[in-house]
């Protein structure tokens, strides 16, 4: 059976439902599928009351949010597949698979909107493979949706957004939350979350890092431990917790395979989340008919992704139509300016400047230095946005290439003809304030003022951003010391387009038992092993060792192999070839195939 | 840069004749592939080794080739998953049936050994296949499968320890002739001189010729192939039918690998796959191996049949150019014979001619008298 | 122990659902209509769903049909994900140990 729809949204989520409203207000015909089995994505999983302003729901709750999205949707005449996976669009279809008939068929779209969002990353330590090691989306759906907590004691990683939501929600549930651990020194999410749950009695422990989960068939506790400024852990600084569940909330990816499969451009843009497709400031591909929007598009948070999604159906609409929607659309346009401009959002400005599109910062005072210097020469980056009184960069510098602009309280700039990377100001800066940077070939530079044990040349590390999350995978290229002023200055190869996100690095634990392809049971070490063995493409890694053959597709591990690839290599993740999305997205029975194609011919 | 031997394509051909260069003592050859090791039709096909051919030409290779899988992880030193679990060839036409019967007199005269089997006798031995329609079966049991990609890196691993350079992603863009004698070649990694140049080059064969200026009678057609979930290993061979036109085997790791040709598919480089090759392949599949209807498909994917006009491999040294030799056209059937082909196509260029396999008919002149149809073919 | 959320303070009580019956390893168990088969064996306390080929244990990981950590046999046929697979009355589930057997 094959169905023809005007419009084809893929996602249920806000931004799908945004964007299918969107294009129905025009009176266009409107599919949305969905995998979930009720509508809203992760919304109904939601129980807390989201920010933003009241157009957008602001103090509305996430589950209810969906509600009234829907329930908007649906008046407009919206139509639903829910428990239905877009399970490939091929060359000839779109190909959808029907969870409960079992029937895979295909659907004929004029337009697409994919609005597919994210999966969770996963992370390596000790035994993270045993039943009770659970995603924090997997933890949410089990308790509000299906009502069942999977646990009584919990430890959560990761102290984001999602990290510090999931405490409150599992608390609100009649659990405890024995601890929230961080490796970063600082909560990455708003600290009123944080608060929320400090003021319940969670600990937030800060500079802390799961290393083992206790247990032989499931888990029982886990190891936790300080780390050093290094995020190394600290011996003797171990503590056995006594949890039966262990929660990771250690971030997103968007999940391209669909947009990929489209025929949309892909790009590693890792403040947007990693690999995403390209889009311009309609939310089009670089698909004519393909538009995206949500977490897909960038790893942000609801109120965007609504906004993304409207843009996207607008544009749809106004194809589809020929109506002049220019009006509906600078309008949300302007709203989405006005989400953008504060702090939190300055990631996903940097990714978006990268594809073109820009959005303004403003409403607190900045006067940065934007120029970041000739790109490939070595030069300095000055991070120091606060007004302080300090200038040794400005007198230690001797060519004269800074200044904090008369008055000492000035945010320093650099003169980058005068610049010649002798790396002075970097160890004489108090705040630490000041990196070099040099785009090479095939990697870049990146020198870190650094005041501990030093590392070893040529020693593989994992890079930090200034959150202390890991990006990547670097190595150690030579060490400038300073024994006299102790600031030393540590250069880092690192993947190219990292210049400015990593600040930091940290050893590698070596460690058989690290799971990196859950599918297929692959560790780290084999997948070194054969790397060092000159599998050194990830196409090349997936044939040798299976990684990513199994049923998940490579959704779990694909990254982190990447990650590991470019560490062993020096290419930037960038420039490796990510690999092939292969369809189908989800594995489909035979049976649901031969179902769906005998009500074809009937 | 120079090199004696250089050879164009990093698939398992192009592999295997490093291999045997290097074990002939050549070791002045470097491989250039334009994207990464087995990325082309070796890396997408299903693996399987047969002997049983309707042509003499193509069992003598095959049986040669399956002589060497025997001994590869001794030999070359990589688990290759070779597995001698036979090959189910099933007939659903009365012509066919008769075909195979000669086939299977003239096998047996090259010493190959096969059964020729009643519908009954196959469901009595295989219960889980759906004998409907089956008119008649052969099965060789020394016929089998491996894994294209280990094959393919454990000869390019064994031909690097000789010291044989292997050029991943490198492209070659043209070639260089000097008074009909190949110079050297121009890659995106710069000209490399040779004395010798092979093409290997598999779905991109024709290109490759036409650089030199010579004309190789292949075209290039989409084959879809998929595979599903894991289950228990329980299917030790391949099963295959022309008429019925289809393929399956169960890898080692206990996922099917199957597939099907498509008459209409046109001449080309093209990597997509169809969703009408999914229900095709359901409806037909599930009818015959009815434990398949509970399985679920996790990966499909392409690669191209580098066709000939009588679907039998191009083998030789061309007749315009004297240092140039070829190794394509293998329609589909490459991997198995590349050992046999491998051996041969190094025997050429490091003695002056073959000592183990007769490949005299299989070179591109052959045409020109006629052609014999290899009928063997999915 | 895992258990039920009775009532949340903001998702209020649970509405009355009606009380299925099945069987895991041979043991029956019960569950609520609209329970996966993933939620009815946490409500029992049962989170090892299965083994790895290497036999390590497995639970579910995502949730949402994903990953393909929570692989079970009903009825028989191996490879169905409890995650998203809702359970019924009589169904019969089993621990799956690595690859699941041939059934036609």
């Amino acid at each position: 059976m094959v169905k023809k729809v005007q419009a084809l949204v893929i996602g249920a989520g806000p931004a799908g439902l945004c964007g299918a409203i969107a294009i129905a207000e025009s009176g266009v015909d409107v599919l949305v599928v969905d995998e979930g089995i009720k509508p809203g994505g992760q919304l109904p999983k939601q129980t807390h009351k989201f920010f933003g302003h009241e157009g957008f729901f602001a103090s509305t709750r996430g589950f209810e949010i969906g509600e009234i999205l829907y329930q908007k949707a649906i008046d407009l005449g919206v139509k639903f597949q829910m428990k239905t996976t877009v399970s490939g669009i091929y060359e000839d279809g779109i190909v959808v698979y029907e969870r409960d008939n079992e029937k895979a068929y295909d659907i004929n779209a004029d337009f697409l909107l994919i609005a597919t969002g994210a999966s969770e990353r996963f992370i390596s330590f000790k035994k993270n493979f045993l039943p009770g090691v659970y995603g924090a989306g997997a933890v949410q759906t089990l308790m509000n949706q299906y009502r069942v907590l999977p646990g009584q004691d919990f430890l959560i990683v990761g102290a984001g957004n999602i990290g510090l939501i999931v405490a409150y929600q599992l608390l609100q549930a009649g659990a405890n939350v024995k601890a929230i651990v961080e490796a970063s020194d600082k909560v990455g999410g708003y600290l009123v979350h944080a608060n929320k749950v400090k003021r319940m009695g969670v600990p937030i422990l800060l500079k802390h890092t799961i290393v083992e989960a206790i247990g032989e068939e499931k888990v029982r506790g886990a190891v936790i431990s300080e780390v050093d400024e290094r995020f190394k852990p600290i011996k003797g600084t171990e503590k056995e917790l006594v949890v039966d569940t262990i929660c990771l909330a250690v971030g997103l990816q968007p999940s391209v395979e669909l947009a990929a499969q489209a025929g949309a451009k892909i790009e590693y843009i890792p403040e947007l989340g990693g690999y995403v497709p390209f889009r311009d400031e309609n939310m089009k591909t670089s698909v004519d008919n393909v538009y995206i929007a949500g977490d897909l598009a960038s790893i942000e948070e609801a109120s965007t992704a609504m906004i993304e999604g409207y843009i996207a159906g607008y544009n749809i609409a106004q194809k589809i139509t020929g109506k002049d929607l220019s009006e509906k659309i600078n309008k949300m346009k302007k709203e989405l300016e006005e989400f953008r401009k504060g702090p939190f959002s300055t990631k996903v400005r940097n990714g978006l400047k990268k594809f073109g599109v820009n959005f303004p910062e403003g409403g607190f005072r900045t006067e940065k230095q934007e120029n970041t210097g000739p790109t490939g020469k070595l030069r300095v980056k000055i991070e120091c946005p606060q007004n302080i009184p300090c200038n040794p960069c400005e007198t230690s510098c001797p060519t004269g290439a800074i200044s904090v602009g008369g008055n000492i309280n000035g945010i320093p700039h650099v003169d980058y003809e005068k610049c010649i990377g002798c790396g002075v100001c970097v160890m004489k800066c108090p705040g630490l304030a000041i990196f070099l940077i040099q785009e090479q070939e095939k990697y870049s530079i990146i020198g870190i003022p650094y005041e501990f044990e030093l590392p070893e040349i040529n020693e593989k590390v994992l890079l930090q951003n200034k959150n202390g999350e890991i990006v990547g995978e670097g190595e150690v290229e030579k060490v400038v010391r300073n024994n006299r002023g102790k600031t030393h200055i540590v250069f880092l190869k690192i993947p190219k387009g990292l210049e400015n996100e990593v600040r930091h690095f940290s050893k590698i634990s070596l460690e058989d038992e690290e799971i990196v392809c859950r599918c297929e049971e692959v560790t780290r070490s084999k997948i070194e092993e054969a790397i060092d063995n000159g599998f050194t493409d990830f196409e090349e890694l997936r044939r040798y060792l299976r990684i990513s053959m199994g049923p998940c597709g490579g959704r779990v591990c694909r990254l982190q192999t990447l990650s590991i690839i470019s560490m062993k290599t020096g290419i930037p993740i960038s420039e490796l070839e990510p690999g092939r999305f292969r369809p189908p997205t989800i594995p489909i029975p035979f049976k649901a195939i031969i179902k769906g194609d005998e009500e074809n011919e009937i | 840069m120079k090199y004696k031997v250089c050879i164009i394509g990093g698939g398992v051909i192009g592999t295997a004749i490093a291999y045997f260069l290097g074990k002939m003592g050549e070791t002045s050859v470097a491989i250039f592939e334009k994207r990464y090791l087995s990325s082309g039709a070796t890396g997408r096909c299903g693996g399987g080794i047969r002997q049983q051919w309707s042509t003499e030409a193509n069992v003598k290779l095959a049986m040669r080739s399956v002589e060497f899988f025997k001994k590869f992880k001794e030999e070359v030193g990589m688990d290759i998953e070779y597995k001698q679990g036979g090959y189910l060839l099933l007939s659903y036409s009365e012509e066919e049936a008769e075909q195979f019967e000669k086939n299977v007199k003239m096998q047996r005269e090259q010493g190959l050994e096969v059964e020729i089997l009643s519908p009954k006798m196959v469901k009595e031995r295989y219960p889980y296949i759906n004998t409907d329609g089956v008119v008649l079966a052969t099965f060789c049991p020394t016929d089998g499968h491996a894994n294209p990609h280990k094959t393919t890196f454990g000869y390019a691993k064994a031909a690097e320890s000789k010291g044989i350079n292997i050029y991943t992603h490198t492209e070659v863009n043209g070639i260089d002739i000097e008074n009909g004698k190949i110079k050297g070649i121009q890659t995106s990694r710069g000209y490399f001189e040779c004395d010798v140049l092979v093409n290997a080059a598999g779905a991109w064969s024709k290109e490759i010729g036409k650089m030199a200026g010579i004309d190789f009678p292949t075209e290039s057609y989409r084959h879809q192939i998929f595979v599903t979930e894991p289950l228990k290993y329980f299917f030790p061979f391949m099963a295959i039918s022309f008429s019925g036109n289809f393929y399956i085997r169960q890898a080692l790791h206990g996922q099917f690998i199957m597939g099907q040709g498509d008459k209409d598919e046109k001449p080309g480089i093209n990597e997509n796959v169809t969703f009408k090759f999914e229900k095709e392949m359901a409806k037909k599949m599930v009818k015959i191996f009815p434990f398949l209807n509970n399985l679920r498909i996790l990966r499909h994917w392409s690669g191209e049949y580098n066709m000939s006009p009588d679907a039998q491999p191009i083998l030789g040294k061309s007749s315009e150019i004297e240092n140039f030799y070829y190794a394509i056209g293998f329609s589909g059937h490459g991997f198995m014979l590349a050992p046999a082909v491998g051996e041969a196509i190094a025997e050429m260029i490091v003695f002056g001619k073959t000592l183990h396999s007769d490949i005299s008919y299989l070179d591109k002149e052959r045409f020109k008298k006629g052609i014999i149809q290899e009928k063997n073919v999915v | 122990m895992p258990r039920r959320v009775a009532s949340h303070p903001i998702l209020g009580k649970m509405e009355e659902k009606q009380e299925i019956e099945f069987e895991f390893e041979g043991q029956r168990l019960k569950a609520l209509k609209g329970d996966t088969i993933a939620s009815a064996l946490i409500d029992n306390g049962i989170d090892i769903f299965g083994f790895t080929d290497s036999g390590k244990p497995r639970g579910f990981f995502c949730a949402i049909g994903k990953c393909s950590s929570c692989l079970v046999i009903v009825n028989g046929v191996p490879n169905i994900r409890a995650c998203i697979t809702l359970v019924e009355n009589g169904m019969k589930v089993e621990r799956q140990k690595g690859k699941g057997n041939p059934v036609w």
